[in-house]
C-alpha cells in the first residue's frame, strides 16, 4: 500500500491519526447506508417482477382482442374509431426520499372511458379490448413507477459501493501504513538521540576521570 | 408538471391507448422513433412507455434519463413482440447494484 508523503514529525502523526478516525467513521456510515439501500432494493425486486409478468400477460390478451376486432371490422375502420381521445393528465408525480435517493411517486388518476366511436358499426370485441387495456393501464403506471425506483436505487447502490470500497481498500490502509512508518521514523530518531546522549555521557565521564588522574 | 403518459411504438401497439388519454406516437422507422423521442424528451411526460423495438433503437437516449426521477421509461411488449426485454432491463439494474443477478433469481424461484 502506498505510503503518503508526509514529514515524519509528531504534528503530522496527530493529523494522520485524526484523518484515520474520520475515514473509519465515514466508512462505517457509508457501509450502513449501503446495507440499508440493498435491503430496500431487494424488497422491491420480487414485487416488481410479479407485476411485470402480470402486465405483460394482460397486454398480450388485450392485443389479441384488438386483433380480433381488427379482423372483424377492418383495419381502417378500427384505426378511425381509435382516433378519438386527447392526451389527458393521467398521473400526478411527486418525489419521495428513500435513503437520500429521490424516488418518484406516481399517482394514477382516472382513466377516461373509451368511446367516441359508433357502437353500431364497431364489433363488441373492440369494447372488450379497450376495457382490457383500460384495466391494464393503472398496472402499467404502477410498474413504471416501481421500475424507475429500482433503477434509481441501483445507481445509488453502485455509487455507494464504490465509495465504501475506496475507503476500505485504498484510503484507510494507506493512512494506517503511513502512521506506522511515521511512528517508526520517530522511534528511530528517539533511539538515535538516546544513544547519542549515552555516548556523550560516557565521553564526559572519561574526560573527568582523566582530569582527576592528572591532577592527583 | 409531468402528468402525462406517452407511448412510443408501432401503430398497432399504440392505437388502443389513444382513447384512454395516453399521448401516442406511432412510429415505423428509426427516424420517426428519434423524432418522437425528441418530442417526448421536451417534457411534460411523467411516464414514457416504449415497445421493445423502440427500446432497442433508443437504448442510449433512454439510458441517459436513468438517473433522473422523471420521465420513467418503461419497456412493454408491443403487439406481436416476444417480451423479455423489460425483464432483461430489470436484471441489468440488479446486476449494477448487487454485482450479480444470479443470486436474486434463485431467491425468487
Amino acid at each position: 500500500m502506498a505510503v503518503l508523503r508526509v514529514n515524519p514529525n509528531r504534528m503530522e502523526l496527530l493529523k494522520l491519526k485524526r484523518r484515520r478516525d474520520v475515514a473509519v467513521r465515514g466508512h462505517k456510515l457509508l457501509k450502513d447506508k449501503f446495507d440499508e439501500l440493498l435491503k430496500e432494493f431487494l424488497a422491491r425486486i420480487a414485487d416488481s417482477r410479479r407485476l411485470r409478468r402480470e402486465v405483460e400477460a394482460r397486454l398480450a390478451r388485450a392485443y389479441g382482442l384488438l386483433a380480433v376486432a381488427r379482423a372483424e371490422a377492418g383495419r381502417t375502420d378500427i384505426t378511425q374509431a381509435l382516433l378519438a381521445g386527447e392526451p389527458a393528465p393521467l398521473i400526478s408525480t411527486s418525489e419521495r426520499n428513500v435513503m437520500s435517493v429521490k424516488v418518484p411517486e406516481i399517482e394514477a388518476g382516472e382513466v377516461p372511458q373509451p368511446g367516441g366511436y359508433s357502437l353500431g358499426t364497431m364489433p363488441a370485441v373492440l369494447d372488450e379490448a379497450l376495457e382490457a387495456l383500460a384495466e391494464t393501464l393503472p398496472l402499467m403506471i404502477e410498474l413504471a413507477a416501481r421500475e424507475k425506483a429500482i433503477e434509481l436505487l441501483a445507481a445509488e447502490i453502485e455509487r455507494t459501493r464504490r465509495r465504501v470500497n475506496a475507503l476500505e481498500h485504498v484510503l484507510i490502509p494507506s493512512i494506517v501504513e503511513t502512521i506506522k512508518s511515521v511512528q517508526m521514523k520517530l522511534d528511530e530518531a528517539e533511539r538515535g538521540n538516546l544513544t547519542r546522549l549515552m555516548k556523550v555521557k560516557e565521553m564526559l565521564e572519561q574526560q573527568r576521570a582523566e582530569e582527576q588522574g592528572s591532577a592527583g | 408538471m409531468a402528468d402525462k403518459i406517452a407511448f412510443i411504438g408501432d401503430s398497432t401497439s399504440v392505437a388502443g391507448f389513444r382513447p384512454l388519454g395516453v399521448a401516442v406516437f406511432p412510429v415505423s422507422d428509426s427516424a420517426q422513433m428519434r423524432a418522437a423521442w425528441d418530442e417526448v424528451a421536451r417534457g411534460g411526460f411523467g411516464i414514457v412507455f416504449v415497445t421493445e423495438p423502440v427500446y432497442a433503437e433508443l437504448a442510449d437516449e433512454i439510458a441517459a434519463t436513468a438517473d433522473r426521477p422523471v420521465p420513467a421509461v418503461t419497456v412493454v411488449p408491443g403487439a406481436g413482440s416476444v417480451g423479455g426485454v423489460g425483464e432483461a432491463k430489470l436484471a441489468r439494474a440488479i446486476e449494477r447494484a448487487v454485482g450479480t443477478s444470479a443470486l436474486i433469481r434463485e431467491e425468487e424461484a
